[in-house]
């Protein structure tokens, strides 16, 4: 019986205390990073004052035995009332998104190939894909500075065959920073990409070259639609931390390259305006609610 | 088996059943897998709970051993209630399907891992491991991890383990069910010596009738949560309670017909399929113009091209198919009504002599004592 | 059948390409003797024993080494549990809002997630040091630890447990002798993720960290503000070997663990 396979109800007796297991990660997740949000949202409705810490508090205590709230929407009204925010936003959707597909259509080759691969060199081609997804993002973005910068290695190089005559300016502009998205995040789209490939029944594509379909339309007719929850994973992966990416924009970008995970950085941390940086993060999460809670369902379904 | 000819406890009222399995409903949600279920099994039987994939036989078989709660009722063994006890402090063990053997440890770590838990002291462990380890004819491979097995060696391995207990009930989870054929029949075997030799009570749940028949002391049909019929292999064979029975045990050809009351050979009835009035000897409760049924299992149906001498239990029809089975063959009778009844043939003759081939106009004819008259 | 045609060939060789060409340039200028980045001037390893001196980078990796050591520990516990809880404990009151709380941290822009700790940590008067970084890592890398032992145990045989329970062991016993030891390559894995993990982390411990507690990528940040210089490759080639030799022997294990499971299903 199948349904009896499945049962958890055993695993009840397993554990004596049942729920003291489920509480001991609950809670500390429900502390280390729940509770913070709410901290986060209360600071966002504070102003910012000369103390520490350098916000105000919500609650007044005054002559009543009541205390009165004394919320202020100021620093929301603040984000839509100077036009960097509303820009810094839009630029981070825009660059999010290209990078996305950028790093699609890259990485979507890559992990085809791999998986297509012979069997005895998969192996190793998987490990050389998840080698720099372990190495420190910060070495892997500090590397390219090295190469795209005026007097680079890329400007050498191409100087030195006579490509070009003048070196490129690549530093500091959005370019650089759609490098470094796509360099340092191609990883988090292979993997998934390459877990749903792998899996692939061949002998569909054989199916369907048997039914008389050409390889091109059976890739795209076949393929492509199986492999849509790898994609959905990649993309997810891809999208929803760019969106607030702060090292790349901050080290390859330049002074126009507005990205908001760099607004809230330098509202937090060089203006030292916790209330707005506040204000900055909620909204932020605002609009990244909808695809996270995308990206878990979309998870869970592929564990169970 | 000798000895099991006269093992039937069950018929013998002073026998005091040993485990008792009382009004026991099972519901996960709104599904109900095991419906208010009675049921007796008595010390050193070998019972096979028998059924469809789905009809409640493993949820049963997880109630003995404790990984499933009971929703109602509860199960008593050698008259003390266990429906409360957790898996681990019952007197019960049972050989899973997958055999379950831990992948980490060797053969021997595997079959001691039991008596370990209950701090018995080495040299006894030691001892007991040995013992099982040359029951199951596994001594050589004390040392190889479970890996390093074939399927057989893991099956006996996973018997091993069970057993090292000596608990007061073994229950198997489709034991053979991931072995082939010929070495499930041998293993068959093999378990019918190990259960009289170690005189521990066997419960198994199989899907396979064959492997049932075989083994069985008695067997427990049982259907979407309902115990069916409980009786020896022979009587479910012979004897089953209703079509669903005689369908699932064995090959059977099931015949309609209408009751028109007892004669001195027995009960008539006027079968649909030949328009004619047929017997059986089994004499059945009923009133005249009922439907009933009558089964005949296909090696009891008469085939020949000639008329045979009774004139009654007699069907015409035309060879439609033979399947060749080696010592036998299967002729698949087409009737002129357009059934078709499957009649068995030992196949004494060479087949160069063979006389009986495809288009032959035939006639199928049972004695009255063959065929069993079901009411359901 | 297979087919490897020159597009996957073409496709394999640009990509590796392009994610290893900047590492490879990164390791090998680490080795010029010469202070310009880009020009070579000869091999020579003085960067690496004028890092010998630079007792700030010292310092700073001293700090990311024991947060990364009880973080990754404290993670890996959690994480299982919490991998456990993910797979085995059926459908709780919560669960929805728990799966949340373990997928969203992986990838939450790490910026919220530093700010608002922090922000915790202030409201509460933690002061903040080697301490509250380590409680902010142990948070996110539960989470990956979660997911790694979580997908272990989605093909782990639930009768293993059942047949240790029925062979008259506890529960919790039946955890230690069974459960974990075969999913230990799992936890080993979650472990080894932690720790680079923590490793790594640059913009969560520059909000959580307080005076005296810098870890090395802070310090690292702090020095490519300035500029590229060698002594920058040369910590960076001692991070990247290290990571590389734990990731290769993760995988190994890995390797052995997918072997073993593939020979007991054939059997």
């Amino acid at each position: 019986m199948n349904l009896t396979q499945t049962n958890p109800n055993f695993f009840k007796s397993i554990f004596n205390g049942r729920n003291a297991v489920i509480a001991i990660p609950y809670i500390w997740l429900l502390l280390l990073f729940l509770l913070p949000f709410i901290y986060v949202l209360k600071i966002s409705f504070a102003e910012t004052i000369y103390a520490r810490p350098p916000y105000s508090s919500l609650l007044i205590w005054g002559d009543s035995w009541l205390p009165s709230i004394k919320a202020s929407f100021d620093n929301y009204l603040f984000l839509f009332s100077d036009s960097l925010y509303i820009k810094a936003y839009l630029s981070s959707l825009k660059i999010a998104f290209i990078s996305t597909i950028l790093t699609l259509i890259i990485g979507y080759s890559i992990a085809y190939s791999v998986a297509r691969a012979p069997n005895r060199w998969r192996g190793i081609l998987l490990m050389l894909v998840i080698l720099p997804f372990w190495t420190s993002f910060l070495i892997r973005v500090y590397a390219w500075i090295g190469i795209l910068k005026t007097e680079g290695l890329l400007n050498l190089a191409l100087m030195s065959i006579g490509i070009i005559e003048k070196p490129l300016m690549i530093m500091n502009t959005d370019l650089a920073v759609y490098i470094g998205i796509i360099y340092s995040y191609l990883p988090f789209m292979i993997l998934p990409l390459y877990a749903n490939l792998e899996k692939m029944d061949m002998s569909l594509l054989e199916a369907a070259a048997d039914l008389g379909c050409r390889p091109f339309k059976a890739f795209w007719t076949v393929t492509i639609p199986l492999s849509i929850p790898g994609i959905m994973a990649g993309c997810f992966l891809v999208f929803i931390p760019v969106m607030g990416e702060f090292v790349i924009p901050d080290l390859l970008g330049g002074s126009e390259t507005l990205m908001i995970g760099k607004v809230l950085w330098t509202e937090f941390f060089y203006n030292r305006d916790w209330p707005v940086a506040s204000a900055v993060a909620i909204l932020l999460l605002a609009i990244l609610v909808v695809p996270i809670m995308l990206y878990q369902r979309s998870q869970e379904k592929a564990i169970s | 088996m000798s000895e099991n000819i006269q093992f039937s406890p069950w018929l013998d009222s002073s026998q005091k059943p040993y485990i008792q399995i009382q009004n026991v409903t099972k519901k996960f949600g709104e599904f109900t897998a095991i419906d208010n279920l009675t049921l007796d099994i008595y010390k050193n039987e070998f019972f096979s709970l028998l059924g469809p994939s789905g009809c409640g036989k493993t949820t049963l078989l997880r109630m003995l051993a404790g990984f499933e709660k009971i929703t109602q009722g509860k199960i008593l063994l050698d008259g003390e209630d266990i429906s409360e006890i957790p898996p681990h402090l019952r007197p019960i063990n049972m050989m899973f399907q997958s055999y379950a053997l831990f992948p980490h440890m060797t053969v021997e770590k595997n079959i001691a891992f039991g008596l370990k838990q209950d701090n018995l002291p080495t040299n006894e462990i030691n001892q007991r491991v040995e013992e099982m380890l040359e029951l199951v004819e596994l001594t050589d491979f004390a040392n190889r991890k479970p890996n390093q097995l074939s399927g057989g060696q893991s099956q006996r391995v996973a018997l091993a383990r069970s057993l090292a207990k000596r608990p007061k009930l073994l229950l198997l989870d489709e034991p053979l069910g991931a072995l082939d054929k010929r070495l499930r029949e041998q293993t068959q075997f093999e378990l019918m010596d190990i259960q009289e030799k170690l005189e521990v009570t066997f419960v198994i749940v199989t899907h396979d009738q064959e492997e049932a028949m075989t083994v069985s002391s008695r067997i427990g049909v049982m259907d979407s949560g309902n115990l069916v019929q409980v009786a020896t292999p022979a009587e479910i064979y012979e004897a089953p309670i209703n079509k669903d029975v005689a369908d699932f045990i064995g090959d059977v050809n099931i015949l309609k017909g209408i009751y028109k009351g007892q004669n001195e050979v027995g009960t008539q009835l006027l079968s649909e399929d030949s328009n004619s009035i047929v017997f059986a000897t089994q004499e059945v409760g009923a009133s005249i113009e009922d439907e009933m049924w009558f089964a005949i299992r296909p090696e009891k149906l008469e085939i020949s091209k000639t008329i045979p001498s009774h004139n009654h239990n007699i069907l015409k029809g035309k060879i439609e198919d033979i399947a060749y089975g080696g010592s036998f063959s299967t002729y698949h009778v087409k009737l002129d009504n357009g059934r078709i009844l499957k009649a068995i043939r030992a196949n004494r003759e060479r087949t160069k002599e063979h006389h009986l081939t495809w288009n032959d106009e035939v006639y199928l004819q049972w004695a009255p004592h063959s065929a069993v008259v079901l009411l359901s | 059948m297979k087919r490897f045609g020159t597009f996957n060939i073409f496709s394999l060789i640009v990509g590796f390409s392009f994610l290893y060409i900047p590492i490879i340039l990164l390791i090998l200028f680490s080795f010029n003797e010469s202070r310009l980045v880009t020009v070579w001037g000869g091999f020579s390893t003085k960067w690496y024993a004028e890092l010998m001196q630079n007792q700030g980078i010292k310092d700073a990796a001293w700090v990311t080494i024991k947060v990364a050591f009880v973080s990754s520990t404290m993670a890996t516990i959690l994480g299982t549990i919490a991998g456990l809880v993910m797979t085995r404990f059926g459908n709780f009151k919560g669960r929805t809002l728990f799966s949340g709380m373990i997928y969203a941290p992986m990838v939450m822009p790490e910026v919220i997630i530093g700010l608002s700790t922090l922000l915790m940590f202030v409201a509460l008067a933690i002061d903040r040091g080697i301490f509250t970084v380590t409680l902010a890592h142990i948070t996110f890398s539960m989470c990956y630890v979660a997911v790694v032992v979580q997908s272990r145990m989605s093909s782990y045989d639930d009768s293993l447990t059942e047949a240790a329970l029925d062979l008259g062991c506890t529960p919790f016993r039946t955890f230690m002798l069974i459960t974990l030891p075969i999913i230990l390559p799992a936890v080993v894995s979650g472990w080894l993720l932690s720790f680079t993990l923590s490793l790594d982390d640059l913009v969560i411990a520059s909000f959580t960290s307080g005076p005296g507690s810098t870890t090395l990528p802070m310090k690292i940040y702090s020095m490519v503000r300035l500029g590229v210089t060698p002594e920058i490759n040369a910590v960076s080639t001692i991070l990247v070997g290290v990571v590389t030799l734990g990731v290769v022997t993760a995988s190994l294990i890995g390797r052995r663990q997918k072997q073993q499971i593939l020979k007991t299903q054939h059997t």
